[in-house]
């Protein structure tokens, strides 16, 4: 899939090339001034990229810049921009481009395929609007057209450039889901759920500089972008804090360590692991925030144990110590308003799986994951060897359906043969 | 539109009948100077007063967002302000008539009718200062950047300004007439938080007024500007919920060292409790105090680290091991950059203990919290066997020789004597 949508976005490139070739020195010499400006804006956009909440990252600026080159009419003080389609998607794939080369410069992951996820959105804003059309010509040229009221113009534009948008989101999704081999659907549910407010401004930003060009020149493209600066902030803020609250919740994690109760980074491979046989099971944002929560906080309630469990390891305590300790993390994590779900999770986390089958008992399969993936981290001691992998997993194998939840062993099976599976990150995190 | 602070909504201060004269006065300053608009203007209802006006009303359902520290958000500014250049100083009245008694929640009579009277005062001022600074009637022809910051930015910003000055003149009237804290510091305080945000009021309103006149996009201008903002207010909301959920979070590490020692149960609130009173009575900074309360209710999560046994056994048989946990404390909270200024008491708080021969350091948070430990151990959580002392005998205990110590001493006997005995 990935491949597939960055042969799209190559084949855009190419078309782009084609139709504006005929003329591309030309257009660059006579828009010298505006290509540069909005080349700039792209790959700035771009590189101060939105880190959000649940660690994926959005270009709410890049996507503004990018739809406004789409919709760019009159600019007051510039020649009008009376480019084809082509050249619009040619100086976005600049900005972008340059973008990316920067990034894989300063050591990051360029993220070629979300790149062509958003030109080939940009793609299509830019072909509705200036090839396609009825008697009146296309939208570009009603634009130009000073006797077409302006709110009707605003309003095509708003939605060409939804349509855009919705293009780049499912596009990017379908990538996602390939590299975390979540299912396509939940992807898509996340990116919309996460990324749908933000995408509600950037839709009217693009159209906003455009709208504002003719009077404003192109001093319209900082200002009329400066209400989704104001956006970024807040986002950037609200991120930040979703980051200090898991540290927080990362520190009480490491109680049990520094008690010499529980071997140092259990709790937080257990939690990665999780996280990651979560994804693969199509578990939503909010979800696999409270998994994280409560793998972090799995053995809590060794603390007040008299005695230290050897080598902190749960999986090899008798069941019933396994629920006391379990029932006691619950009993701490309720303490605090807004974790009871978690706490919920902490306390079904040592429920054999033969009770959901049997007795019809119910427990939450965030639970049942915790579970697992607690016996392979307490079974390979957190070594990565594939010899100690097989082992647990051999191990893990000889308690299925009794003791572990067949579709979650299986998912850890994935997961443990492809480090890249389940993760939000492009690249896998160098060790916490 | 980040902040503000105080503000148009900080009802007045409790009822005296001067601050009810003031509030007239207001009221009648507001009202008269929107009567006088609209006899030497004229007031033509058209669309964009409806426009407005229709706006002004629906500020009340954006509501208004606590964000953190007393700082809130409002889109009623933005209103006014575009009301000013849009309509002049008739129409931006009626708009401030009208964004003024609005406010959702509990807001008392005499606070909606001095933000209407302020409000209205506001809108017609500063549409005044706009046609004063140059501003046109009617901008729909003017084209070009720098015409466009010639004719309507600098007009905005001068209508902003006056929007500031005269809010924080009239705010200030009414927390001198209260008979409140000194009129300078607290101008200073509102203008340091409330000045950015107008700053940005004053872009947002730029934009506005550029879209609806002389980029001819007219009313539709509003569902233009408004999605980023509704986006970032909502991602304000989302903030705040998740602050006051992390704020929760923290008593989770109380409650686990509830869970390691029971014999501590409700010891870290009280001492908190007892260590901010302390802090404040001593005058210290805002954020020192909220640091202080902080370090007071995590003063012994150390001790989650020692070996079960020994914490429920009663303290001080560890030896080195129970000396050293206030420090292992500190250490388990050094990622937590928001706790960074509780990190020193929690660690030093024992070094302040008068009972175990204190070296009586120079950290004040550290003495305060150690202090407050030390008198909630003696008249409440009581020594192994259960016996407790009486508040005054306690005090006397820990009354000390020095004169620093009688100080710090005379503020636990005040903050005792504020919760009324800190037996909860």
């Amino acid at each position: 899939m990935a491949w597939t949508v960055l042969a799209v976005g190559v084949l855009v490139l190419g078309q782009g090339v084609l139709a504006g070739g005929r003329e591309l020195g030309e257009l660059i010499t006579v828009h010298e001034v505006t290509v540069l400006a909005f080349v700039v804006a792209v790959t700035v956009g771009e590189l101060v990229r939105l880190p959000m909440p649940s660690g994926r990252d959005a270009a709410p600026l890049a996507s503004a810049s990018a739809l406004a080159v789409a919709f760019l009419c009159q600019i007051d003080g510039e020649p009008d921009f009376d480019v084809p389609s082509g050249f619009v998607v040619l100086l976005v794939a600049a900005g972008l481009g340059i973008a990316a080369v920067v990034r894989r410069v300063r050591g990051g992951p360029a993220g070629v395929d979300q790149l062509a996820a958003r030109l080939i959105g940009v793609a299509v804003a830019a072909v509705l609007t200036r090839d396609v059309g009825g008697d009146r010509g296309s939208l570009w040229d009603l634009t130009l057209d000073q006797d077409v009221p302006r709110p009707l113009v605003a309003t095509s534009m708003v939605v060409v450039a939804a349509i855009g948008l919705v293009v780049e989101i499912v596009l990017s999704s379908a990538v996602r889901a390939e590299r975390q081999r979540t299912p396509w659907s939940a992807a898509l549910r996340d990116e919309t759920g996460e990324v749908a407010p933000l995408t509600f401004a950037v839709v009217t930003s693009g159209p906003l500089v455009a709208l504002m060009a003719p009077v404003f020149g192109l001093a319209s493209l900082p200002a009329a972008l400066f209400p989704l600066a104001i956006t970024y902030v807040a986002v950037e803020r609200y991120a930040r804090n979703r980051m200090t609250y898991r540290q927080t919740i990362a520190t009480l994690s490491q109680l049990t360590e520094h008690g010499g109760y529980t071997p140092v980074a259990h709790a937080e491979r257990v939690a990665d692991l999780s996280v990651r046989i979560g994804r693969l099971l199509g578990l939503s944002d909010r979800e696999l925030r409270d998994l994280e929560y409560a793998a972090l906080l799995h053995d809590l309630g060794q603390l007040s144990l008299r005695q230290p469990i050897p080598g902190g390891a749960t999986v090899l305590a008798a069941p019933s110590d396994q629920r006391d300790i379990a029932v006691e993390g619950a009993r701490i994590v309720r303490h605090a308003e807004g974790l009871d779900l978690v706490a919920d999770y902490v306390e079904a986390q040592t429920t054999p799986y033969r009770q959901v089958r049997e007795l019809g008992e119910v427990v939450p399969l965030p639970s049942r994951i915790i579970k697992v993936a607690n016996a392979f981290d307490d079974l390979t001691g957190g070594r990565s060897h594939p010899r100690t992998s097989l082992a647990a997993m051999e191990r893990i194998h000889l308690g299925l359906g009794y003791e572990y939840d067949p579709q979650v062993v299986e998912a850890l099976a994935v997961a443990t043969a492809d480090a890249m599976v389940g993760r939000v990150q492009e690249r896998e995190p160098a060790g916490r | 539109m980040t902040a503000e602070s105080g503000g148009q909504s900080r009802p007045p201060a409790r009822g005296t009948p001067a601050t009810t004269v003031y509030i007239g006065l207001v009221a009648a300053l507001g009202i008269g100077l929107t009567t006088a608009a609209v006899i030497r203007e004229g007031l033509v209802i058209d669309g964009p007063l409806v426009v407005l006006g229709f706006l002004a009303v629906l500020t009340w359902w954006s509501g208004r967002i606590v964000v953190a520290n007393n700082v809130t958000l409002t889109f009623s500014s933005i209103v006014l302000l575009a009301a000013m250049a849009l309509l002049g100083p008739a129409g931006a009245g009626i708009v401030g008539i009208l964004v003024g008694p609005l406010q959702r929640g509990k807001v008392p009579l005499r606070a909606r009718v001095f933000n209407t009277g302020m409000s209205a005062a506001l809108g017609v001022l500063g549409g005044a200062a706009y046609r004063a600074a140059g501003g046109p009637r009617d901008s729909s022809d003017v084209i070009g950047a720098w015409e466009i910051m010639r004719q309507i930015a600098i007009p905005v910003f001068v209508a902003d300004l006056v929007q500031v000055a005269v809010n924080l003149v009239l705010l200030a009237g009414v927390i001198r007439v209260a008979g409140g804290a000194p009129m300078r510091n607290q101008m200073l305080r509102l203008l340091g938080s409330t000045g950015p945000a107008y700053l940005g009021y004053g872009v947002v309103a730029f934009l506005l007024v550029v879209l609806w006149q002389p980029a001819d996009v007219g009313p539709a201008s509003v569902a233009l500007i408004l999605p980023p903002l509704l986006v970032a207010r909502w991602a304000y909301l989302q903030y705040a919920e998740e602050f006051k959920a992390h704020e929760r979070a923290l008593h989770v590490l109380v409650a686990a060292v509830e869970a390691k020692a029971p014999h501590l149960t409700g010891h870290s609130e009280r001492v908190a409790d007892l260590s901010a009173r302390m802090a404040e009575h001593l005058g210290l900074r805002g954020q020192v105090v909220a640091d202080t309360r902080v370090a007071g209710m995590l003063h012994d999560l150390g001790q989650t680290t020692l070996p079960t046994p020994l914490v429920r056994g009663g303290e001080d048989t560890g030896g080195d091991l129970v000396r050293s946990y206030p420090a292992r404390g500190a250490d388990l909270l050094r990622d937590l950059s928001f706790l960074s200024g509780s990190l020193d008491a929690i660690s030093r708080h024992r070094e302040a203990h008068l009972l175990e021969g204190a070296i009586e350091t120079d950290d004040l948070p550290a003495r305060i919290v150690g202090l407050a430990d030390e008198y909630d151990l003696l008249t409440e959580v009581g020594t192994p066997d259960g016996a407790v002392l009486e508040p005054e005998d306690a005090l006397r205990t820990l009354g000390g020789a020095s004169e620093r110590r009688r100080e710090l001493v005379g503020a636990l006997e005040h903050a005792i004597g504020r919760t009324g005995g800190p037996s909860t």
